[in-house]
């Protein structure tokens, strides 16, 4: 008779394999599944294989990749992943060929620096054809009450109207999300006004904030952008900074530091780029010449990403509603 | 220090002098280096043997995934539910079963499996790598000594501020998600594994050795079995810890539960919220599971006969039979790797989830706490005024704006009338670090907000957990709300907050209370309930009513727990410091945040360390008379088990 415990061992050993055998088994039948997959692409006439698109947080870039993703699909038999990785370490992930393609970088020159200039893994994909513009909003409503508040001369004086509780005695300045392009603290300084920069955090914070201030019809000023779908359901207006002065050397990124003086001017408009791994733009893939070609407008985007965010669609519809929509702009890519 | 504040207010910032300037500039450099090093044709040794490790744990997700979607939904949810039901009997049967069918109701199902295979991967290696290394640190004290203070880094330095070199080593994808897990999930692997070590104690390690049994004997036959209740508590504490890292993971390549989180908080915070609750769910059903497994098949319970053993493994196999034939039906019926979102009929096609009608569920609580006119706004927006204006924008004046000599003088000598002098030094020096790495004013405006934070959550932190001691109904009501609080993405509830209580810091303070809360409520649950029933009886035969023997008897004979509870806390608020930046809350947290977000890579990390920093600083101030009064305590599950001696009792060892 052996020890009931070595038999229990031995029930075990069985076990273990069992789990192993289907272990094998599943990892078998993943092969035999991808090979098909290539056989049916493949039957669409072009290679375009396996394409990885990064989708960023925010509503636009989902727009934009779903957009890609229709085309790329239902045009030429592209298998598309949608991976969303973060802003920064995705340049790293484009390097490493584990994404191909960024459709919406808001120039991040100084990874631009380290990873297209130097180390040559990402390429430039040119600018996808939206258009950034980062400046100061105010409610429309209250903008109707002081049309004055046209230019940033106005809010001279009247700082006291943007009081909270977060502010003490001066205008409360809702800055931007802390990761994004700004020098709203150097610009109060600059212009001389009389506002405390408060930080509401993330962009999610950011928008509580002032979404409630304005459900309430209370004054807020803030630091904010186009293209945005939120645009589309809050009604804003834009307070006119100093123009930029053709020749004159005016910063808008604070990350540079020294003298607030040289930030006193309103922001460029931001041209947002395609960026493409290095490997996919060398593949020779069809799906490169498509990208490289995609070309949307502010609008195109903010209606997509308002159909996503705002409605609630599904990103897929919305994408593949909007390709069928535009023929014509979809039938230029492909040409 | 108020004399100070009120005479040279404002008058003596941090000077430059003393401030080592080019620090993150440095930084930045280290890490273009590495990102060449990397980069460069001919990697050397020490990156191929990292290469090897990401190959390792690429293969371990992937493979778990495969093999999951080989059994198809239907097989996994029998599968799970079978094996939890075999070995932990039919209420954590149910559980599991409930989780897998609300992931498949949420409409998240594909996500739940993908971050369950990768949370699986995480804990079994954060197991692997951390139980080996919590033995040896049981074993030997002086190593216990010289990792506690690593492992207080790994556990307060925020993930935000190494996820890039992370990326840069190990690429995005699933491997840099599990390393990055891995760093938070270790830790509390290795300290539970140790104090279960230590704590078997010094007669049973003497008997053995009488009897000639080797170190290795001792420690397999003895030591480890005896420990076994720690390290099943070392694998619990490992489930959560890891769990609440899924958001950060799904940043670099994770996928899953949190690219859900992240995407869903710019564009619709209901779906936010939703695969915040899956996540949560995971973690209780994997916690309740184990711990149900644990029980059941604990030696000491089951004394099983023969006849017994020989039935219960009939029952295993015909629970792994039932697994392959359910496996093989499922596929043999064509069941979908993952759940459907639709179910087809000849006739019609039916929605396989009610996600829409939870989110609308959802949307409408949120829409509520957004209503600016509502009832509960009216009284939370004064309750965060009064915070702002009554304790944290005070403290913050007093702490950056007092000469720095002042500040610094004042929190050291704090820490020496209430610890004594070694924690006073280590407090000064640490405060001394924040200051020279050119980070006081935000390290002062971080510390207000971590001392206010803490102080709300012992207040009530000691309330319910007292009330949660005097009665099991209310603790065991307690628990699932306790474990969601600490698996729950901070950020998805903490959006709400920001409606209610519409003033910065506020909703980061708000944060840190409610992560920290369940440590402190658990630990002075723990404390009361383990005063010793004898004193309690003794107060009552004297007439004592509930009310005198909680205060006079039970709650000073738990001081200690209670005192590890405020430590505990402080830890845990820091934990959170950037879950503030992201709301508001300026200073420290802001900096790390925007370390990752824009590359300012140095800076990120010199924040990170002062944030370590301030822990290490207000541990000292807060730790009190416990290092030297607390030999023979058994100490809290977490932390702080670095300031315990092994306890040897003179004249032991009889046999």
């Amino acid at each position: 008779m052996t020890d009931p415990r070595l038999r229990g061992k031995r029930m075990w050993v069985v076990a273990m394999a069992l789990v192993l055998a289907l272990f094998v088994a599943a990892c078998g039948e993943e092969k035999d599944e991808s090979s098909g997959d290539n056989g049916s692409s493949a039957s669409s006439g072009k290679d375009c294989g396996k394409v990885v698109l990064n989708e960023q947080a925010w509503a636009g870039s989902t727009a934009n990749t779903y957009i890609a993703k229709a085309v790329l699909e239902d045009e030429l038999g592209c298998q598309v992943e949608v991976t969303k990785i973060a802003e920064i370490p995705v340049f790293q992930a484009m390097a490493d060929g584990k994404v191909d393609a960024v459709l919406e970088d808001w120039q991040h020159t100084d990874e631009y620096a380290k990873y297209i200039d130097k180390a040559g893994t990402v390429v430039q994909g040119g600018p996808l054809g939206v258009e950034g513009h980062i400046g100061w909003f105010i409610p429309k409503y209250l903008m109707d009450e002081h049309p004055e508040f046209k230019t940033w001369e106005g809010l001279k004086g009247q700082e006291d109207l943007f009081k909270t509780a977060d502010s003490g005695d001066q205008g409360m300045f809702l800055g931007g999300d802390p990761s994004y392009v700004q020098k709203d603290k150097e610009l109060i300084k600059a212009l001389g006004l009389n506002f405390k920069h408060v930080t509401a955090g993330a962009e999610p914070a950011q928008v509580a904030r002032w979404t409630q201030l304005y459900k309430q019809e209370e004054p807020v000023i803030f630091y904010w952008y186009t293209p945005q779908y939120l645009n589309q359901e809050y009604d804003l207006a834009e307070v006119k900074l100093p123009p930029r002065k053709e020749g004159t050397d005016c910063q808008d990124d604070a990350k540079a530091g020294g003298d607030p003086q040289q930030y006193k001017c309103e922001y460029d408009v931001t041209i947002i780029n395609k960026l493409f791994s290095k490997k996919f733009a060398d593949s020779g893939s069809p799906a490169y010449d498509v990208l490289k070609k995609m070309k949307l407008t502010n609008e195109d985007q903010e209606l997509v990403a308002k159909a996503i965010a705002g409605d609630k669609e599904d990103p897929e519809e919305a994408g593949a509603d909007w390709v069928k929509d535009n023929q014509d702009k979809v039938q230029e890519w492909l040409q | 220090m108020l004399v100070g504040y009120f005479v040279l207010k404002g008058d003596y910032p941090w000077p430059a002098a003393l401030t080592w300037e080019e620090l993150p500039s440095e930084i930045d450099k280290a890490q273009d280096w590495l990102l060449e090093q990397r980069t460069a044709e001919n990697p050397n040794i020490f990156f191929a043997i990292l290469d090897g490790f990401r190959a390792f744990a690429d293969w371990l997700v992937t493979a778990l995934l495969n093999f999951f979607e080989w059994l198809t939904w239907a097989g996994i949810i029998v599968a799970g539910t079978a094996i939890v039901w075999r070995f932990g009997g039919w209420r954590a049967g149910l559980i599991v079963l409930g989780a897998f069918v609300s992931f498949a109701l949420m409409g998240l199902w594909e996500e739940s499996i993908q971050t369950l295979a990768l949370m699986t991967s995480a804990v079994l290696l954060s197991l692997a790598i951390g139980v080996p290394i919590g033995i040896y640190a049981g074993r030997n004290d002086r190593f216990l000594r010289g990792i506690t203070p690593v492992l207080d880094a790994m556990q307060i330095v925020p993930a935000f501020a190494y996820l890039m070199p992370i990326v840069i080593l190990f690429s995005v994808g699933p491997a840099a998600a599990v390393i990055c897990t891995l760093i938070y999930a270790i830790p509390p692997a290795v300290r539970i594994t140790a104090l279960g070590v230590r704590n078997v104690t010094a007669e049973s390690v003497e008997a053995s050795q009488a009897f000639g049994a080797t170190k290795t004997q001792t420690l397999f036959k003895v030591q480890l079995p005896l420990a076994r209740r720690q390290m099943l508590l070392a694998v619990n504490q490992t489930i959560m810890f890891a769990l609440s890292l899924v958001v950060i993971a799904g940043l670099i390549g994770g996928r899953g539960l949190g690219d859900v989180v992240t995407n869903g908080l710019y564009s619709n915070a209901a779906l936010a919220l939703l695969a915040g609750i899956a996540i949560v769910i995971m973690a209780i059903a994997l916690d309740r599971a184990t711990q149900a497994i644990a029980d059941r098949t604990d030696p000491a319970r089951r004394q099983l006969t023969d006849e017994g053993r020989i039935r219960a493994r009939n029952i295993t196999l015909a629970t792994l039979g039932g697994i392959v034939v359910a496996v093989v039906v499922a596929r043999v019926l064509g069941a979908d790797a993952y759940y459907p979102d639709e179910f087809e009929t000849s006739t019609s096609v039916y929605q396989a989830n009610i996600q829409d009608t939870i989110l609308g569920w959802i949307q409408s609580v949120l829409d509520y706490v957004q209503d600016p006119d509502s009832f509960v706004f009216k009284i939370t927006e004064p309750v965060g005024n009064f915070i702002l204006q009554n304790f944290l924008e005070p403290l913050r004046a007093v702490l950056v704006e007092s000469p720095w000599f002042v500040t610094l003088g004042g929190l050291t000598l704090i820490a020496f009338v209430l610890s004594g002098m070694r924690p006073a030094i280590t407090a000064l020096l640490m405060l001394a670090v924040i200051g020279v790495m050119g980070v006081w004013d935000p390290g002062m405006d971080t510390a207000s907000q971590v001392l206010v934070a803490t102080a709300i959550a012992v207040v009530i932190g000691i309330a319910i957990g007292v009330w949660a001691a005097e009665s099991p109904r209310v603790e065991k009501a307690l628990r699932p709300l306790l474990d969601t609080l600490q698996t729950l993405p901070q950020l998805v509830y903490i959006i709400p907050f920001i409606y209610l209580m519409p003033v910065s810091r506020v909703p980061g303070v708000i944060a840190s209370v409610l992560y920290a809360i369940p440590v402190i409520i658990r630990l002075v649950t723990v404390g009361l309930r383990s005063v010793p029933p004898a004193a309690v009886e003794a107060a009552q035969a004297f007439g004592a009513s509930r009310m005198q023997v909680l205060a006079k008897v039970k709650i000073p004979l738990a001081r200690e727990s209670i005192m590890l509870g405020v430590n505990q806390g402080i830890i845990m608020v820091l934990a959170v410091v950037v879950i503030g930046g992201l709301v508001g809350s300026g200073a420290l947290g802001d900096m790390v945040a925007r370390g990752l977000q824009r590359n300012e890579f140095g800076e990120g990390v010199v924040a990170s360390i002062a944030i370590l920093a301030l822990g290490i600083a207000l541990d000292r101030v807060t730790q009190g008379q416990r290092a030297t009064r607390t030999e023979r305590s058994s100490g809290g599950p977490l932390f702080g088990l670095g300031r315990k001696r092994r306890q040897v009792q003179p004249g032991g060892g009889a046999v």
